[in-house]
């Protein structure tokens, strides 16, 4: 199941262009998929022959193995039928996984149960006399003490495909701005006198000025996908919230035109329902560019990861105070470091430093953003 | 040969009479009908037809009771519309409609009319002769004073059921009348080529059972004998054969060829056609004119045609009921 | 409350039972009057009920079968006894021509409350004409129950089901299952077994074990062997009836265990199994581990020698391996 939009997780398949048994050519049309967006026609990723797994009508999530495309070099798997649904549901590759049954068919346990254990990759390091102490002997458990395995939950399962996934396959570039943030400060001073309820906070001018500068380089606020920039219409942002055991993104829509006041309200709204677990799939989707703060623990500087398939993304760290040469002396300003990371397929070195220079200048101005 | 025979059978009274003639006449013409439907292609599978044996349906079921129970063969159109089914259900059985006996389930061959104890119309030749001794059974274990009068050719007479069935029904003192219709030819075969001893009412007495004999074409002679038989087994608890020598005007069914018999053979038996004879006799009686008896005809016509039409306004069953009445209970 | 009873004779009080209850039922059969019944399952019955009602009949099982439907259509309920499922052959018109098709043929104007009553089965030596295992033969024919009980308490509550039932019923008993003992309800307490609906003989998480008529039995202990020797969980289901079958626990079972294996007396082709294997692949093919493996009669007329014999009747140690070749390679 192909990701045809970025917070997709699953889709549904509406009709099989090709049928067990059909040959096929690579970029031919394959498959028709749904999803609660829309609906695309998906392409063969090779030439061979196809073997459907899931018939139309089926609901799988992104990953999962919906039909094979078997080259004339492929050799079929061994699998039961308990073991192939399983592995389609959950977006396992049969060919990895060794089959326990008669005959080396693999079969349900194979698929769930815990992996066969592989050989440590890891060597010992050589004991050095001086800044490593040696490992001691395993004397009944192993150095490491007891091993608790603990099993993914799927939105784990999902960010560790999707970060995988990035690193994988996405070219970064990530560069660094150091913002003066004084003149933020004191808007939000002012903001604050007004009674505005919520009060605006750094959080929503960020994604104001991050709402603004999208807009003025498309390709920021953009994607890269089948080989093709997809530029988009709305500016979205994504907030990276972490939670308990995992990361959420709620989106902020239209962060360009949307006032800072109503940007506040629906930030604090969408907080609130991430905390109680309310939140719904329309407000964790849409995301054009994501936004994270780890500000408040304390790091000044984060590199932020990309959220495929989004061009750009931006980390920021804590306000710190700093010396800084101002107008020929030395005074004590507030300054926040951002970090921007982008695909180097779709924004390139110069633009980037553009985009976050804009982003820098709109914050050291703010007033503009409350226009 | 037969004339001495007639006299010893006087004819009921005129409105009896008049009746039987009729419900022969009805028979004729709906027989006629049918075969012109199956010749068209509207009526599928099998058609067995009465025609030449009017007098011995008739002359033997009205000796029946009501409460008493008919069983028959394949060959049954006469004998429903004798036991006074409607002539319009069970055309419109043979077509396979809803309206049918059967609600088309059985066609021709498996007709059924439970609420007049006509109880089929039966596929597999000699397969109704231990229902009938069952029937006998259950009635004599009810307690019920029901007769089972059990139709067949002469054919059957050799399956393995003729002589079980005898022999049961003479062992438990059953009350069943088993009335063999020997049209002399089963088949395309003639009776010689079958049957090691062609006596039937010998054969009968080999399994312990009591047999008379009567001509079928006639239909007095047939109903006396027949009531006479049945009054044995009502009363005196024991099974009886009777066996009615007929001629059939026709092939062993619709589809067959009428090789075997000769010319001079059929016109002989054209001659003894029930319906002309019985008429003849009638009108001697003084019971019919001429006029009148083309009437009963007519009527007969007439009576045939509603039930085309009715059996063909009738609609075929829905495949959605397939399945209905496979059991009496919810079982699958 | 319950007592032992053996197979033979809670078949014998369910008759009893019903013959007390109801005027209408009738006993035909070949020696069940005076001799007591070719297998004594009739004991009994002619001294308390007389011989209107309990009728010693001379061999003639077509018609006697065929009586048994004609009395059924006009009132009585009778119970016809074909001294063992062999002779049935004869009277194959009468059952599948007659009573199975009479009331859908008819249109459903009348209905056939008949019972036969035979038993199947080899292993006593009985050559080819007289070990037939006929239980697919009659789970073929729409318009017939089948039931097929394997213990005491089953025998009892599925004849008595069977004798109050307004459809045919052929009614399977098992020659070497007469003589076995198990706990039955009390006389009194009025216990009646559905139809279309399957006993779980043992719970397991390993594999299925699907058995019918005395192969339920031989299932069972197969069972027991494999948790002993090889820590193998089966668990048994015995169908008790083949027609109305209960498919939702026989795949419920499978969809749990992901195995299964069909244990039968009778010969492969079109038998039980087959029909079994191929629903259970229609129902839960998803989750399968494997294919549904069939262990049955040997494919040869049943003969006389007691080594052939021995080797042409499933046995536990068949099902044993036919299980565990379901789990790994044997």
């Amino acid at each position: 199941m192909p990701r045809l939009s970025d917070a997709m997780e699953e889709g549904t398949i509406l009709r099989w262009l090709k049928r067990t048994g059909d040959e096929v050519r690579r970029g031919e049309p394959l498959v028709e998929i749904e999803t609660d967006k829309a609906t695309e026609l998906v392409e063969a990723h090779a030439d061979g022959v196809v073997e459907v797994l899931a018939g139309a009508g089926t609901v799988a999530p992104v990953g999962a193995a919906l039909a094979r495309i078997i080259g004339v070099a492929d050799e079929r798997v061994l699998a039961s039928p308990m073991a192939r649904r399983l592995a389609r549901e959950e977006g396992i590759d049969l060919s990895s996984v060794p089959g326990s049954g008669p005959g080396g068919r693999i079969v349900a346990a194979d698929v769930t149960g815990p992996p066969a254990p592989a050989p440590e990759p890891e060597t010992e390091p050589e004991p050095v006399p001086v800044a490593v102490a040696p490992e001691l002997p395993a004397v009944g458990g192993t150095a490491k003490g007891d091993t608790t395995a603990v099993e993914l939950t799927r939105p784990q399962q999902t960010i560790a495909r999707r970060v995988a996934e990035a690193k994988a396959t996405m070219p970064e570039v990530t560069l660094a701005v150091e913002i003066d943030l004084e003149p933020v400060l004191a808007l939000l001073d002012q903001l604050g006198a007004r009674a505005l309820d919520p009060r605006p906070e750094l959080d929503d001018l960020l994604v104001k000025a991050c709402g603004v500068a999208l807009a003025e380089v498309p390709r920021a606020n953009a994607s890269f996908r089948d080989n093709r920039f997809e530029l988009h219409g709305r500016v979205n942002v994504g907030l990276v919230v972490p939670t308990k055991d995992s990361v959420i993104i709620p989106t902020l829509f239209d962060a360009d035109r949307t006032p800072v006041p109503e940007i506040a309200r629906r930030r604090a709204e969408l907080l609130a329902r991430v905390q109680t677990g309310a939140i719904a799939a329309p407000e964790l989707s849409g995301a054009t560019f994501t936004l994270t703060n780890l500000g408040s623990y304390g790091v000044t500087r984060a590199t932020a990861v990309l959220t495929p398939p989004h061009a750009a993304a931006l980390a920021v760290g804590a306000v710190v105070a700093r010396a800084v040469p101002a107008e020929g002396v030395v005074a004590v300003r507030r300054v926040m470091e951002a970090t921007l990371t982008c695909d180097h397929r779709i924004l390139y070195g110069a633009e980037a430093a553009r985009f976050a220079a804009r982003i820098r200048e709109l914050l050291e101005a703010p007033a503009a953003l409350l226009l | 040969m037969f004339a001495a025979v007639m006299a010893d059978h006087p004819l009921p009274d005129a409105g009896v009479a008049t009746e039987w003639l009729q419900a022969m006449h009805l028979i004729r013409r709906f027989e006629e009908r049918a075969s012109e439907l199956y010749a068209q292609g509207r009526i599928g599978g099998f058609l067995h037809v009465s025609t030449g044996e009017e007098a011995t349906i008739i002359g033997s079921v009205r000796a029946l009771r009501e409460t008493d129970y008919l069983v028959s063969t394949y060959r049954a159109h006469g004998h429903t519309l004798a036991r006074g089914s409607e002539p319009g259900r069970v055309m419109a059985e043979l077509l396979g409609r809803v309206d049918g006996l059967c609600r088309g389930r059985a066609g021709s061959t498996h007709l059924f009319d439970g609420a007049r104890r006509f109880m089929g119309g039966y596929g597999i030749v000699g397969a109704h002769l231990p229902l009938a001794a069952g029937f006998a059974l259950a009635a004599d274990r009810l307690g019920t004073q029901d007769v089972t009068l059990c139709q067949f050719g002469d054919g059957a007479s050799n399956q393995a059921t003729f002589g079980e069935a005898l022999n049961l029904a003479a062992l438990w003192s059953l009350p069943v009348v088993f009335m063999v219709t020997n049209n002399r030819f089963a088949a395309a075969d003639a009776q010689d080529k079958e049957s090691s001893t062609k006596d039937l009412v010998k054969r009968a007495k080999g399994f312990g059972v009591k047999a008379l004999r009567c001509d079928g074409m006639d239909v007095v002679q047939t109903h006396d004998v027949t009531a006479e038989a049945l009054a044995v087994a009502r009363e005196e608890r024991r099974p009886m054969l009777v066996e009615a020598r007929t001629y059939r005007f026709r092939g062993h069914s619709a589809a067959d060829p009428d090789e075997e018999r000769t010319a001079e053979q059929l016109e002989e038996w054209r001659r003894r056609d029930p319906l002309v004879t019985f008429g003849d006799r009638l009108v001697k009686a003084g019971i019919l004119d001429d006029e009148r008896r083309g009437w009963l005809d007519r009527d007969a016509i007439a009576r045939i045609d509603e039930a085309v039409a009715f059996a063909e306004a009738s609609p075929e069953p829905d495949p959605q009921t397939l399945a209905d009445d496979l059991y009496a209970g919810s079982g699958r | 409350m319950s007592r032992t009873l053996r197979y033979r004779e809670a078949l014998n009080e369910a008759l009893r039972e019903e013959l007390r209850r109801d005027e209408t039922v009738l006993l035909m059969g070949e020696d069940i009057g005076v001799y007591n019944g070719a297998f004594k399952v009739t004991e009994g019955l002619l001294a308390e009920f007389g011989d209107q009602r309990v009728r010693d009949t001379p061999i003639s099982e077509n018609t006697v079968v065929g009586m048994g439907v004609g009395a059924a259509m006009t009132g009585l309920r009778p119970i016809v006894e074909i001294m063992t499922i062999n002779f049935s052959l004869l009277a194959l018109d009468q059952i599948v021509n007659q009573a199975a098709s009479i009331r859908y043929m008819f249109g459903g104007q009348v209905q056939v409350p008949l019972v036969i009553r035979t038993p199947q089965g080899g292993g006593g030596q009985l050559g080819p004409t007289h070990s037939h295992t006929w239980e697919s033969l009659f789970l073929h024919v729409p318009g017939l129950h089948v039931a097929v009980p394997s213990t005491p308490a089953d025998a009892k509550g599925l004849l008595k089901t069977a004798i109050r039932s307004d459809d045919p019923v052929v009614f399977i008993e098992h020659e070497r299952l007469y003589g076995q003992r198990g706990e039955v309800p009390d006389e009194g307490e009025e216990h009646l077994v559905p139809f279309g609906q399957a006993a779980i003989r043992r719970a397991g998480d390993d594999v299925t074990l699907i058995g019918t008529s005395r192969m339920a039995l031989t299932a069972w202990r197969a069972a027991d062997q494999l948790a002993a020797e090889h820590g193998i969980q089966a668990e048994v289901v015995d169908p008790r009836t083949l027609r109305p079958l209960d498919l939702d626990t026989i795949v419920a079972s499978v969809r749990k265990t992901n195995r299964c294996v069909v244990v039968e007396e009778g010969w492969p082709n079109g038998g039980v199994g087959a029909t079994l294997a191929a629903l259970i692949q229609e129902h839960a093919f998803e989750w399968l581990d494997a294919p549904v493996v069939r262990v049955t009669g040997a494919d040869v007329p049943m003969p006389y020698a007691k080594s052939l014999e021995r080797a042409a009747v499933p046995r536990e140690a068949d099902v044993v391996r036919a299980a565990l070749s379901t789990l790994r390679d044997v």
